[in-house]
């Protein structure tokens, strides 16, 4: 059994945790663009199927985003291995988990425009290949692929940019690429730059009719092909951080030093995580471009 | 588990060498398609998945562009091995032809099917007549007399001083279909094509391209390369096109000689050519009857040919003077389980074989020779230990020895009897190994004998490991070398 195993870990086999998006008021505002959520799904469903067909031992495991919950979908370990049951099972529970989505909107509250739980269903896609690590020395290369976001900066409450940007870094503490396929119609500075961090590709295609081409092209490729292959390459990657208090995208601005939250002005406490802010110093000016908070509890 | 993943690799090895027809077949089941997809390389995979959905070919130089720097190699055997399986299959783009014709907007005169045709003919005789006698033709043609030397080489023979001659092949030539002679001119023109500083692959594909133009239409001139204008020059002294200038632009127009380049001559046996001659080259008034060629003639010439047809000529070697009669049977024997026997005479003992199995059937005899040496040694060996076992007083056989040195080493080696009986032993051990050997080495070497035509081309790579020189035997006094052509021996038998 031994020889085999490092074969494995060196050749093509894959990981691969797709989240999609079901945020039913993208989908419902994308339905007069091109693009419908269950020509969406076909799509998708054709690119799970020939990553599962490209080697006997990939692995592939779709998390659905809802706005108020995110769920497994399908998990082709666990699932049947006829193409069809594939389909069958991953849209039966899909259904199941909008439905399920939808009670829970109706229980709580909305605050203003739903926003998807990316933050959700990255914390349990790293999870998921937390346990894959951990389950022997030799496992499948693990990959993320984000797929069909539209979310605009603006809808984002707070607390869940803390817990993406979380999400993001412990993703590139265990090296695991988020590749990102965003199907809205601004780019999404945000993605951008989860992809640029974890080493993945980000790629916002521009015809969406022939979205398999994109998805077969980009996104079906192993990380060990991905040394040879020409791939999307980041293009004017947007660094720059916007604040928690306007929204508005920054160069320069006031961060809290517990919990790295952004703010264009200098507040008293921190609206995050509630730390009190000291007196901006004053008596350094010639330092003042790199302004320095500092907390006194 | 690694014994598993090379019969995988033999396995898939296997079918890509299948022939395509059969392996097209086996696509048709989807366990094998999704088989040889998960067998593919890494990259290899990629690809396919990629074009899945592409129905139209796809440039190798964009796929290309799909890899990195680093990729290379890895690219090179991906794309390889798809080919090699029949996933991918290459095409060369064969849409519309890169000459750009002439727009149908210029009106310029174009010459007629019938005048093109007889400017071919007349092109083409005007080469001919160049071609036989240099000094004939009224016009000077645009290829070189180094070209038209080559061109000659075996049509025509020169003796120094003397005006050139025909050769038989020249003759033959002359008879031949203006189609055929065409072939001839381009085969060699393309052959030395190198020299000038032209590819051949070029070349050839331009010819062939040109042979696919439409008789008649003109194509401009300012698509081809550099290269291809000074071919088409000399295509045009040959009458294959004809060039027309125009106000701004050159164009060329394609004969009925080019577009029949394609078409290859089957039936070449002098009888068909020289028919076929009369009957192309007849007088007008003559042409006219049915058949052109009176009947009589034919079957003359027919009856002729198969006169010539009648005798075989095979070159051959002639075995004389055999030691014994079962040498010779042996002989016999070989050169019949190689089909080189043409013809035995058991009485005088004389052998004819085909001169390609000469070399074989050396060998053979003096292999011959050489056992039956060793047979009497051994034979001789056997004699004497027999001797020594079986008559018990085998020393009184020996001759007195007046100076009693024998006595001395008699005593010598009875003093050390164990020591002397090793020494024989290993003697003879050493002898019986030496045969072993010699026996296996025989056996080795027959193997070189018995290789297929195809591997001719390294032949000369399997002498045997001994006995590697070739020495006449004495027994073989007619042995002939073939000198040349003309002098080889005629076996004469009736062919029908």
């Amino acid at each position: 059994m031994t020889p085999v195993q490092p074969k494995l870990s060196t050749d093509d086999v894959s990981l691969l945790m797709v989240l999609i998006d079901t945020n039913p008021f993208f989908w419902s505002a994308a339905n007069t663009t091109s693009l419908s959520f269950s020509k969406f799904l076909s799509h998708v469903v054709a690119f799970l199927n020939s990553v599962l067909l490209l080697n006997q031992l990939n692995q592939v495991v779709v998390i659905a985003t809802g706005i108020n919950t995110c769920d497994y979908v399908y998990d082709s370990a666990a699932a049947g291995a006829l193409p069809n049951q594939r389909a069958e099972s991953l849209l039966q529970k899909l259904v199941e988990f909008v439905v399920k989505d939808e009670q829970l909107g109706k229980e709580d509250s909305v605050d203003g425009i739903g926003s998807s739980l990316l933050s959700g269903s990255l914390s349990m896609a790293l999870c998921y290949i937390q346990r894959v690590f951990r389950s022997g020395p030799h496992h499948p290369q693990p990959r993320v692929s984000v797929n069909g976001y539209m979310h605009s900066w603006t809808s984002f409450p707070f607390h869940r940019y803390v817990a993406i940007m979380n999400a993001i870094f412990s993703a590139q503490r265990s090296m695991v690429p988020i590749d990102s396929c965003l199907l809205g119609a601004q780019h999404s500075a945000f993605l951008q730059q989860a992809s640029y961090i974890t080493g993945g590709v980000y790629l916002k295609p521009q015809q969406l009719d022939g979205l398999f081409q994109y998805l077969s092209t980009v996104f079906a490729s192993d990380l060990y092909s991905r040394n040879f292959l020409q791939l999307p390459k980041p293009v004017g990657v947007d660094f720059r951080a916007s604040c928690f208090c306007h929204k508005n995208t920054i160069d320069m601005g006031y961060i809290c030093s517990v919990c790295l939250s952004i703010f264009c002005k200098h507040h008293k406490n921190c609206s995050t995580c509630g730390s009190v802010f000291g007196q901006a110093q004053t008596n350094a000016p010639s330092t003042s471009n790199q302004k320095r908070k500092t907390p006194e509890t | 588990m690694p014994q598993v993943k090379i019969i995988a690799k033999n396995f898939m090895d296997m079918v890509a060498s299948l022939p395509a027809m059969k392996l097209d077949k086996l696509y048709d089941n989807a366990f094998i398609c999704e088989a040889i997809l998960r067998s593919l390389p890494p990259l290899a995979k990629k690809y396919v998945l990629q074009m899945l959905y592409i129905d139209e070919p796809v440039l190798a130089t964009s796929i290309h562009e799909w890899v990195l720097a680093d990729g290379e190699s890895k690219h090179t055997v991906a794309i390889d091995r798809l080919v090699q399986l029949r996933v991918f299959i290459e095409t060369v783009d064969s849409g519309v032809l890169p000459r750009e014709p002439m727009p149908s907007t210029i009106t310029v005169r174009l010459p007629s099917l019938e005048d093109l045709e007889a400017y071919a003919a007349e092109q083409w005789e005007c080469f001919l007549l160049h071609l036989i006698s240099s000094g004939q033709a009224e016009r000077t043609t645009n290829f070189s007399s180094s070209m038209m030397k080559i061109f000659q080489r075996g049509l025509l023979s020169q003796r120094d001083k003397e005006a050139p001659k025909l050769t038989e092949s020249g003759f033959q030539f002359l008879l031949m279909d203006t189609n055929a002679q065409l072939w001839y001119i381009i085969r060699e023109y393309i052959t030395n094509s190198e020299e000038r500083g032209v590819d051949t692959a070029d070349l050839i594909s331009f010819l062939l391209e040109l042979s696919f133009h439409v008789t008649g239409e003109a194509y401009n001139m300012n698509t081809l390369t550099d290269i291809q204008r000074n071919v088409i020059k000399d295509l045009a002294d040959l009458g294959l096109v004809k060039l027309q200038q125009g106000r701004k632009e050159s164009w060329f127009i394609p004969t009925k000689l080019a577009t029949n380049l394609s078409i290859s001559l089957s039936d070449l046996s002098s009888r068909k050519q020289i028919i076929t001659f009369l009957q192309q080259n007849a007088h007008p008034r003559v042409a006219e009857r049915i058949p052109s060629v009176p009947e009589n003639v034919t079957d003359q010439i027919r009856l002729w040919e198969s006169d010539m047809n009648r005798v075989e000529m095979t070159p051959a070697s002639l075995f004389d003077e055999f030691p014994s009669r079962d040498v010779f049977e042996a002989a016999c024997d070989f050169a019949r389980e190689y089909g080189g026997v043409l013809w035995e005479d058991s009485k005088k003992m004389r052998l004819v074989v085909k001169a390609e199995i000469l070399g074989q059937i050396r060998e053979f005899l003096r292999r011959a020779k050489y056992m039956v040496t060793i047979f009497l040694l051994l034979l001789v060996e056997t004699a004497l230990i027999s001797d020594i076992i079986l008559n018990s007083d085998w020393e009184k056989d020996l001759p007195e020895d007046p100076t009693g040195r024998f006595d001395d080493f008699e005593d010598f080696v009875e003093s050390n009897f164990d020591t002397c009986k090793w020494i024989g032993l290993l003697i003879v051990l050493a002898q019986g190994c030496s045969i072993l050997l010699a026996t296996v080495l025989k056996t080795l070497e027959k193997d070189t004998g018995k290789h297929y035509d195809s591997d001719d081309d390294y032949a000369a790579h399997r002498l045997p490991f001994v006995n590697n020189s070739v020495h006449p035997l004495p027994y073989a006094v007619a042995d002939f070398p073939l000198p040349s052509k003309s002098e080889t021996w005629m076996i004469r038998k009736d062919s029908q």
